[in-house]
């Protein structure tokens, strides 16, 4: 037996976000594999490309799951938005600003009000706003879209809860993540039309660190980054 | 007429390679069947998710099998074609032999 090993980062990544049930039979046969090829960018190069091939065929393969995970999931990051971030701001005049005819500016003040908000508090506190709050909210959602979805059931009509299948938690999480970071990606882009590029920069350390946050948080609190090794299901 | 989607060249030629190796079809020996017959490299992640989805057509079976300590602990899964899986592969082939006859020369080789 050779006491070879394949990259260690390359197998964490793999093993932390590749989605479905077949992702510990992938790592075997390329733990397998790479002890013939002796290729560290072999494995990269297979283990980079089993993160989006298999995070596509999950939500591919099981399209209702994933839209009431983002349902359950943006649900939540509202409910925790207008619930968490006005209570740590009580007695300031921090507060998002609902403004139905510029819906854009309404979501970036909701999305990055804790940048916003305190931005004319010091510097250090401001950061510790900018990255706690979302980590908090971002932990508490990715637990729930994780382990719980909303769903609306016909005959008789009624809203339920229900349970989400180990092996797909992965990728609802991901897709989950991966619609945070899309939206504030899409809002960047109005926010220094609107404000200007001057006063864009000056935000873009801590709303970097912002979304950052949301997203380490939503794979935190989804258990993404938890060393449990998933068991494949016959 | 037969119903049903066409099953894609990839499709197709998994279940070619799973015909070859029999009992011993597991990612490893597909992937490398698949590389050693088409002389490209194949992505593991991508034979895995093709089968998976030939197993909700009922063409492939799965099963898991021992796991060694050269993949560090983790068990094999291996893959069987079905009866209905041998029967797509061979109207795939009656199909493209049909529409092969007649073809003229392609770039010099014999169609």
């Amino acid at each position: 037996m050779t006491s070879k090993q394949p990259p260690r980062i390359a197998t964490w990544m793999l093993k932390h976000f590749g989605s479905g049930p077949n992702n510990d039979a992938i790592l075997g046969d390329l733990a397998e594999q790479y002890l013939q090829k002796d290729s560290a960018m072999w494995y990269w190069r297979q283990a980079m490309k089993a993160i989006p091939v298999s995070f596509f065929k999950e939500i591919r393969g099981h399209k209702r799951i994933a839209a009431r995970a983002l349902l359950t999931g943006w649900v939540m990051w509202i409910l925790g938005g207008i619930s968490i971030f006005p209570l740590v701001f009580f007695g300031t005049n921090v507060g998002f600003d609902f403004e139905p005819r510029h819906p854009i500016g309404t979501a970036w003040s909701f999305m990055w009000m804790p940048v916003l908000g305190p931005a004319s508090f010091h510097r250090p506190f401001s950061f510790v706003f900018a990255v706690a709050l979302p980590l908090i909210v971002g932990a508490m959602c990715g637990w729930l879209v994780a382990r719980w979805q909303i769903c609306a059931q016909r005959h008789p009509p009624a809203i339920r809860i229900s349970q989400v299948h180990r092996d797909q938690q992965t990728g609802v999480v991901l897709l989950f993540a991966g619609s945070i970071l899309l939206m504030d990606l899409l809002l960047f882009g109005p926010f220094i039309l609107t404000v200007g590029p001057l006063v864009a920069n000056l935000f873009f350390g801590p709303l970097a660190a912002n979304v950052a946050a949301s997203v380490l948080g939503i794979l935190l609190g989804g258990g993404l980054l938890r060393d449990n090794s998933r068991t494949v299901s016959n | 007429m037969r119903k049903g989607a066409y099953l894609g060249n990839f499709d197709l030629m998994l279940l070619l390679a799973l015909l070859r190796l029999g009992e011993d079809a597991y990612g490893v020996t597909i992937a490398q069947e698949l590389e050693e017959q088409t002389g490209r490299e194949v992505v593991v992640a991508s034979v895995y998710a093709t089968l998976e989805r030939l197993q909700e057509r009922g063409l492939v079976t799965s099963s898991l099998g021992d796991s060694t300590p050269e993949r560090g602990g983790r068990a094999k899964r291996y893959f069987h074609i079905t009866t209905a899986g041998i029967r797509e592969v061979r109207d795939a082939r009656r199909s493209l032999m049909n529409l092969w006859k007649g073809l003229p020369e392609l770039k010099g080789e014999k169609a």
